[in-house]
C-alpha cells in the first residue's frame, strides 16, 4: 500500500513550515518573511505505526498565483496525487485566510484546516468558537500553536479519518447560473483538465490570466466574453465570496481589545518612522558589521595560525615538490573556507537570520523600497544586499525568493558589487591600514553610489516590468534559537556546497601557477590594461587573475608579488593613489568564481556571463576615473 | 478619491480597485477589497509605499497600486 499523500498548504508567514519541521522532524526552511519557501520539500512521519508523506508546499495567497513561488505551490498541489490537504491558518489572519480555505474546498479532497498560532490570535483579541468554525465549513478544524507543538498530535490523529468537505461554496443564483453555462461548455471542450470545472469556470471569469487564456482558445470564448460581462470582470463573485468571508468569520470568532498590539504599535513608529527608522536602521546594520569583523579577526588569526603549522608539517612530510604545492594549495583553500566561514560569515548570517525572524527585515523592506523601487527592484531585495557584505554567495542564492526575471537580474548584479567580507579586508587593509579609516567610509558610500547608479540604469535597459509591491508586515515573533539555527545553516551551506569545492579547486590552480611560474607570462598580458592605463604596478595582474579564485587572498598576494616583506610595507611599493585605484579596481571587478556559480545558478549561463563581463567593465572604469581625479587634485 | 491621496491616521471605505489582475488579487487575498475599511498608517519617505491597516493586519502597498485603489472617507 502507498503512503498516504499529505500536502500542507497555506498563506506565506502562517507557519507553515514550523508545522512541517514539527510532524516530519525534517529541516524546511521557516522565516518571518513572506515567501521563505520556494520549492516544496518532503518528508516522512508516521501516525499509529503507518507511514505518510508530508509535502511543505510554497506559501501562497491563493489558487491563482503571483509569482514564482505559488506558481510551485499550486502546480505541486494538482500534479501530485495528494490525498490529504492540511489547510494551515493564522489565527490571527483568519478573514483572509478563509477564503483560500473555500478555494481549497472546491477539490473536492479530504481537507482538515490546522488553526495555528491560536496565542497569537488571542494576543490581537480573536476569539474563535472552533465548533461553530467546524460546522460553517464542513471540515474538522483543529486549533493549535505549532511552535510549541500545541495541537500537532491532535492533527495527526484527525489525517486519519479526514473527510472531503460536507459544504461547498454556493453563490447567489444570478452567478450560479453564469457559472453553470460556462462550466458545461468547459466540460464538453476541454479535455484534459487539472483543475475541478467550476473552478476554471470561475478563475476564468474573475481573469486569471493562464485560465482565461486556456479557456479563450476554445469555442467556450464567447460564453466567457458573456459572463465576464454579467459578473463585472468577476467583481460580483469576488464581492460575494468576501461577504461570505466576512460571515464565516463573524459568526465564529469574538473581537476583544488589547493592549499587546499597542505595544507592537509603538515599535513600529519608532522603527518605522521616516527619520528615526532610518537611523535606528543604519546604527543597527553598522552595529552588526562592526562587532562581526572586531570579532572575527582574532578567530581568523587562529585559523592562519593553524593552517600554517599544517603548511609547514607538510613542507617536511612532502619530499617532492609538485606535489606538496597541490596539497598545500588544497589544504589552504579548506583553510580559507574556515577562515571566513566561522569568523564572519556564520556570526553575520546568524544575525541576518534572526532579524528575519523576528519581523525586522519585512520593515526594513519597507523602509528601503523607495531608492529600490528606482533601482528596479522592491524592498524585497534587500536580503540580498545586506548579505552580500557578508558573502556574495548567499546574497546571490537570496534572489531565488524574487517575482520577476528582471527584478532576480538586476539584485544579482547588484549584490555582486556590494563588497564582501573578503574584499572588505583588502579595503580595510590597505586604505584603512595606510591611509586611514575617514577614507574607508567614503569608499563604501561611493560604492553604495555605484550600486544606485548601475541599478538605475538597469532598470532602464533590461526589458520586462517589475511587478508592484504589495506584502504584509507580520507582526514581531521571539525567533526560536532552534529555528535562527538552522536558517543560518541553510545560508551557510550555499557557501558550503558552491564555495568551499571552488576555493579547494582555485587554491590547487594557484599553486600550479605558481610552480610552474607562470605568474610573469600573466602579467605582461596584463601590463598594457593594468600599468599602461590604470598605473598600477606590473606585478598586480598574477593578484588580480589569483582574486578571482579566492579574493580574500588579495592581500597577501598583493605583498608578495610587490617583492616586499610584509603587508605592513607595501606603502614602500605603492603610491597612495595606486593603492586607491587598485582597491576600487579589486571592489567592483569580476566576482570570484564560487559566485560566478552561484550566479549561473540563479539566473542562467547567459545573464551570469553579462554580469561577469559587466563587473570587469565597471571596475575598469571607475578605477581610471579615480586615478583622474586623484591625478587632478 | 484614490488612496494615495489619503490622509495619515484616518480611516476610509474601500469603494473599488482598478488596475491590472495580478497586484488585484494579491490586494483583494490580503483583505484589502470593496467595503472594507482601512486605516492609513505611514507613507515611507522619498516617494515610498504606503503602510495600510486591515482587519488588523498591516500591508504595505506600492504607490503604483495604491493609485488604482478608489476610496472615500469613512466616518
Amino acid at each position: 500500500m502507498n503512503p498516504l499523500k499529505i500536502a500542507l498548504i497555506g498563506q506565506p508567514n502562517c507557519g507553515k513550515s514550523t508545522l512541517f519541521n514539527q510532524i516530519a522532524g525534517y529541516r524546511s526552511l521557516t522565516a518571518n518573511f513572506p515567501g521563505a519557501t520556494v520549492t516544496y520539500i518532503k518528508g516522512k512521519t508516521y501516525i499509529d505505526n503507518d507511514l505518510v508523506e508530508v509535502i511543505d508546499l510554497p506559501g501562497t495567497y491563493s489558487l491563482s498565483w503571483y509569482d514564482d513561488a505559488e506558481k510551485e505551490a499550486v502546480k505541486a498541489l494538482f500534479s501530485m496525487d495528494i490525498d490529504v490537504i492540511i489547510n494551515i491558518v493564522d489565527a490571527s489572519t483568519l478573514i483572509r485566510s478563509v477564503e483560500m480555505t473555500l478555494e481549497l474546498m472546491c477539490l473536492g479532497k479530504p481537507m482538515v484546516m490546522a488553526l495555528n498560532m491560536m496565542d497569537e490570535a488571542e494576543k490581537k483579541g480573536i476569539i474563535i468558537d472552533i465548533q461553530k468554525l467546524s460546522d460553517m465549513l464542513g471540515i474538522k478544524v483543529v486549533p493549535m500553536i505549532a511552535k510549541k507543538g500545541k495541537g500537532v498530535k491532535e492533527l495527526l490523529q484527525t489525517l486519519k479519518d479526514a473527510s472531503p468537505p460536507t459544504k461547498e461554496c454556493v453563490y447567489s443564483k444570478e452567478i450560479e447560473d453564469e457559472i453553470e453555462d460556462l462550466e458545461q461548455c468547459i466540460d464538453k471542450n476541454i479535455k484534459d483538465k487539472n483543475w475541478p470545472v467550476k473552478m476554471i469556470a470561475i478563475k476564468s471569469i474573475e481573469g486569471f490570466k493562464p485560465i482565461t487564456e486556456m479557456v479563450e482558445s476554445t469555442p467556450c470564448k464567447d460564453d466567457l466574453l458573456k459572463a465576464r460581462e454579467c459578473l463585472d470582470n468577476g467583481d460580483k463573485i469576488e464581492k460575494e465570496r468576501h461577504a461570505l468571508c466576512m460571515d464565516i468569520f463573524e459568526d465564529s470568532a469574538k473581537l476583544e481589545k488589547t493592549q499587546i498590539k499597542d505595544t507592537e504599535e509603538k515599535i513600529d513608529s519608532i522603527l518605522m518612522h521616516p527619520v528615526l527608522g532610518y537611523l535606528v536602521m543604519f546604527a543597527l546594520f553598522l552595529g552588526v558589521f562592526y562587532v562581526v569583523f572586531q570579532g572575527g579577526t582574532p578567530v581568523e588569526n587562529i585559523f592562519i595560525n593553524i593552517f600554517d603549522k599544517i603548511d609547514n608539517f607538510l613542507a617536511s612530510a612532502i619530499p617532492n615538490k609538485l606535489a606538496f604545492s597541490v596539497t598545500k594549495g588544497a589544504v589552504d583553500g579548506i583553510g580559507a573556507a574556515i577562515g571566513i566561514a566561522l569568523p564572519y560569515l556564520v556570526p553575520f548570517l546568524f544575525i541576518i537570520s534572526f532579524f528575519e525572524d523576528v519581523g525586522y527585515l519585512p520593515r526594513v523592506a519597507y523602509l528601503m523600497d523607495s531608492v529600490l523601487h528606482k533601482m528596479g527592484v522592491h524592498g524585497t531585495s534587500v536580503i540580498s544586499f545586506v548579505v552580500g557584505y557578508g558573502c556574495s554567495v548567499p546574497a546571490i542564492m537570496a534572489t531565488r525568493i524574487l517575482k520577476s526575471k528582471k527584478e532576480k537580474i538586476i539584485t544579482a548584479f547588484l549584490a555582486s558589487l556590494v563588497p564582501c567580507s573578503a574584499r572588505s579586508t583588502v579595503i580595510m587593509g590597505l586604505v584603512g591600514y595606510f591611509l586611514g579609516y575617514m577614507y574607508v567610509i567614503p569608499i563604501y558610500i561611493f560604492n553604495l553610489i555605484i550600486i544606485v547608479i548601475s541599478g538605475m540604469i538597469l532598470k532602464k535597459l533590461l526589458p520586462g516590468i517589475s511587478p508592484e509591491m504589495v506584502f504584509d508586515i507580520p507582526p514581531y515573533r521571539m525567533p526560536s534559537l532552534k529555528n535562527v539555527i538552522l536558517k543560518t545553516w541553510l545560508k551557510v551551506k550555499d557557501f558550503v556546497y558552491i564555495a568551499v569545492p571552488l576555493l579547494v579547486a582555485g587554491s590547487i590552480l594557484l599553486a600550479v601557477i605558481s610552480y610552474y611560474h607562470l605568474d610573469n607570462s600573466i602579467n605582461v598580458v596584463f601590463e598594457p590594461l593594468l600599468s599602461g592605463f590604470l598605473g598600477l604596478p606590473a606585478a598586480v595582474g598574477v593578484v588580480l587573475i589569483f582574486g578571482i579564485f579566492r579574493k580574500e587572498l588579495t592581500l597577501l598576494m598583493l605583498y608578495q608579488a610587490l617583492g616586499v616583506s610584509s603587508p605592513a610595507l607595501i606603502n614602500t611599493v605603492m603610491s597612495t593613489q595606486q593603492m586607491l585605484v587598485f582597491t576600487i579596481f579589486v571592489m567592483f571587478y569580476i566576482p570570484c568564481v564560487a559566485t560566478i556559480a552561484a550566479l549561473k545558478k540563479e539566473v542562467g549561463l547567459k545573464y551570469s556571463v553579462y554580469i561577469t563581463i559587466g563587473t570587469f567593465l565597471l571596475a575598469v572604469l571607475l578605477s581610471y576615473f579615480v586615478k583622474i581625479i586623484i591625478s587632478t587634485v | 478619491m484614490k488612496l494615495i491621496d489619503a490622509e495619515i491616521g484616518r480611516k476610509y471605505k474601500i469603494v473599488s480597485i482598478s488596475g491590472g489582475f495580478l497586484s488585484k488579487g494579491r490586494l483583494l487575498r490580503l483583505g484589502v477589497t470593496p467595503n472594507s475599511i482601512i486605516e492609513l498608517k505611514r507613507i515611507a519617505p522619498l516617494s515610498g509605499p504606503l503602510m495600510i491597516k486591515v482587519n488588523g493586519s498591516d500591508i504595505v502597498i506600492g504607490r503604483g497600486v495604491a493609485k488604482k485603489v478608489i476610496i472615500e472617507e469613512y466616518v
